[in-house]
């Protein structure tokens, strides 16, 4: 769809102006003074936001669906978490290194990894996931199971949860953006074309290896920063949790259930499914959220391999739509 | 150190087997019916559970309880392939990731179910001969491990017999060599698929009871009983029932191997490792041409 004559001030597309707005009302809304439930929740909300985003650069977009992501989360957290704890150095300022050491993690494995396919892929990431929380558990300056306690931030409760909430949120607006970007690149239409036809796709000139490895770099990256932060929030770092599988799980569920050929679809999977959990385990056995979500696990996979969005791209205006829709890397290797 | 070693590597050997015929449903459903059940050792848990509640709350030894569960765990394996399988297959792109996806779904429902009906305490199985020895010259063998060994061989035996022998047996063989073939010839193509699958979920019973005889359990444990899974059927090639045999075997050695040369905590470690060398260097399997 190019238009005739080259625009000179093209308009923001209306799901942009969308996304503008809503992160605009979200930034503001702790001066609305909201209990430090709501921003806790709301931290949560947009942690499974931006991980989800991420795993889906690799996950979606190339369709490469890692089973394992929680070791770049640990990975992040620990990287902060051990140099807090070991030197005082403030997570605020190591943050980009959580990522670097993420990123360089997911060079390491990706490179071999990512020569694996479809299901071969999935196993050698969850396994990976499990290695890394058995090394956590055993190194010598991990702490083992206890893990580690970190100092709170210095200021009240309060505007402790109003930071952590804030940071939180630009990490996932930036994961957003980068994962809205990449569908309008060169990138995303190579990525796309290694899911469809991988073969295909490198007889036409995409560089497979190379993009697949860039994707997943990225992609840990952003799982680095969301988890090196993580371990600050919650001021004590749990193995048993940064490394869980279930982490993994919930992400895969997340952006599958929300779509993840679509930028916004992991997103809304990460709000529908954070409200369930949240609704679920206020009352009952958290036992039954997880039952819950396996089910919703299965039932997404039987009957909408494409997500939620499939659905409600059906439904929605038509204006907000065809623009996302457009960009939805999919149809433009069609 | 020598009697250490021949110890650890007679006792991998009967563990070996225990994980053989855990192991051999699981390649079997990949091989033949290209899906991957990594809720394979979910059931494997819930046979162990059936099991140990068969022994705790009537005193029934769980081996006499296996005549029960292996029609039933076929019924399962059948209505999981209709019910749910089949529904996949028609929209899956890659029917081998989609089931994988499918499947997590489902261990996450069975591992917290079993939680929420049994709680998440190890549990360890007391049988008559628990605590019963054997000694060959120096070697000690315990009776668990000789009962897991004689429930692998004879459950293997028969899959083979079965897919060498009977008619059904090399339907099903012919169905995963070439599948366009044996529905030209006549096989009914989604028929013996269900059935293998059925079968292919039946042994995770007696893989099930045969580990409940070895190791504690509880309802997380499937998870870390599917490395062992994934190790072997990656070892012994996806399908084959002898590779997944043998490969048990090399994996139940290795497993006592390094149980005498590395600390116990970083055995899982060695597994690890072991198994994402293995994929990456031949994922098709060591033992397959």
């Amino acid at each position: 769809m190019r238009s005739a004559a080259p625009r000179l001030f093209a308009l923001p597309s209306p799901d942009a102006l969308i996304g503008i707005g809503l992160a605009l009302v979200l930034t503001a809304v702790p001066l609305a003074t909201p209990s430090a439930y709501v921003l806790s929740f709301l931290f949560m909300v947009f942690m499974y936001g931006a991980l989800a985003g991420s795993w889906n650069i690799v996950g979606g977009y190339a369709g490469y669906l890692s089973f394992g992501h929680a070791a770049f989360f640990g990975l992040g957290a620990y990287t902060t978490a051990l140099l807090l704890f070991y030197f005082g150095w403030s997570p605020f300022l190591t943050l980009p290194l959580a990522g670097v050491v993420a990123a360089l993690f997911g060079a390491l494995v990706g490179y071999p990894c990512l020569r694996l396919r479809g299901p071969y892929f999935s196993l050698v990431t969850l396994i990976l996931g499990l290695a890394m929380y058995s090394l956590a558990l055993n190194l010598p300056f991990t702490r083992g199971s206890t893990g580690l306690f970190l100092p709170f931030l210095k200021v009240d409760v309060y505007t402790s949860h109003v930071i952590f909430y804030e940071i939180m949120l630009a990490l996932l607006i930036v994961v957003t953006a980068v994962l809205r970007q990449i569908t309008r690149t060169k990138m995303g239409v190579g990525l796309a074309a290694i899911r469809e036809d991988e073969d295909a796709a490198g007889t036409l000139g995409v560089n497979a290896t190379r993009l697949k490895l860039q994707a997943f770099m990225l992609s840990a990256f952003l799982t680095g920063l969301v988890g090196g932060v993580y371990s600050y929030y919650k001021s004590h770092l749990d193995p048993s949790f940064v490394f869980a599988t279930s982490i993994s799980i919930t992400i895969v569920l997340m952006a599958l259930f929300g779509g993840r050929l679509t930028w916004y679809g992991p997103l809304v999977g990460a709000i529908v499914l954070s409200i369930i959990n949240e609704a679920l385990t206020t009352q009952a056995p958290p036992q039954t959220a997880r039952i819950v979500f396996g089910a919703l696990l299965i039932g997404v996979i039987m009957f909408l391999p494409d997500g939620l969005m499939s659905i409600m791209q059906r439904h929605l205006p038509a204006f907000i739509m065809r623009r996302a829709q457009h960009s939805a890397a999919r149809d433009e290797t069609a | 150190m020598f009697y250490e070693l021949a110890q650890s590597l007679t006792s991998g050997l009967l563990i070996g087997s225990a994980l053989a015929v855990l192991s051999v449903g699981f390649s079997m459903a990949w091989g033949i019916t290209h899906v991957l059940n990594v809720a394979h050792c979910a059931f494997a848990v819930l046979a162990a559970y059936l099991g140990y509640w068969s022994l705790a709350r009537w005193g029934i030894d769980p081996l006499l309880v296996l005549p029960v569960l292996l029609p039933l765990f076929f019924m399962f394996g059948v209505a999981m392939h209709t019910l749910l399988i089949r529904a996949t297959a028609r929209r899956a792109h890659d029917l081998g990731l989609a089931t994988m996806v499918l499947t997590f779904g489902l261990g996450v429902v069975m591992e917290n179910g079993m939680q929420l009906a049994w709680a998440p305490d190890p549990r360890v199985l007391k049988t008559a001969y628990s605590s019963l020895t054997f000694s060959a010259g120096p070697l000690i063998v315990q009776a668990p491990h000789l009962v897991a060994f004689g429930l692998a061989t004879v459950t293997i035996s028969a899959l083979y017999l079965f897919a060498e022998r009977t008619f059904m047996g090399k339907a099903v063989r012919a169905v995963w060599q070439q599948p366009m073939g044996a529905a030209l010839s006549g096989i009914n193509l989604s028929r013996v698929t269900t059935i293998a699958y059925g079968l292919a979920v039946a042994t995770s019973a007696v893989g099930g009871v045969a580990m409940s005889l070895l190791y504690t359990f509880d309802p997380a444990t499937h998870l870390s009983w599917l490395v062992y899974v994934f190790l072997v059927v990656i070892l012994g090639g996806v399908g084959s029932i002898l590779g997944s045999a043998l490969a048990g075997l090399i994996i139940g050695l290795i497993i006592g191997v390094s149980s005498v040369f590395v600390p116990l905590a970083w055995n899982n470690l060695v597994l690890f490792g072991l198994l994402i060398v293995l994929l990456l260097l031949r994922p098709q399997g060591l033992l397959q041409q």
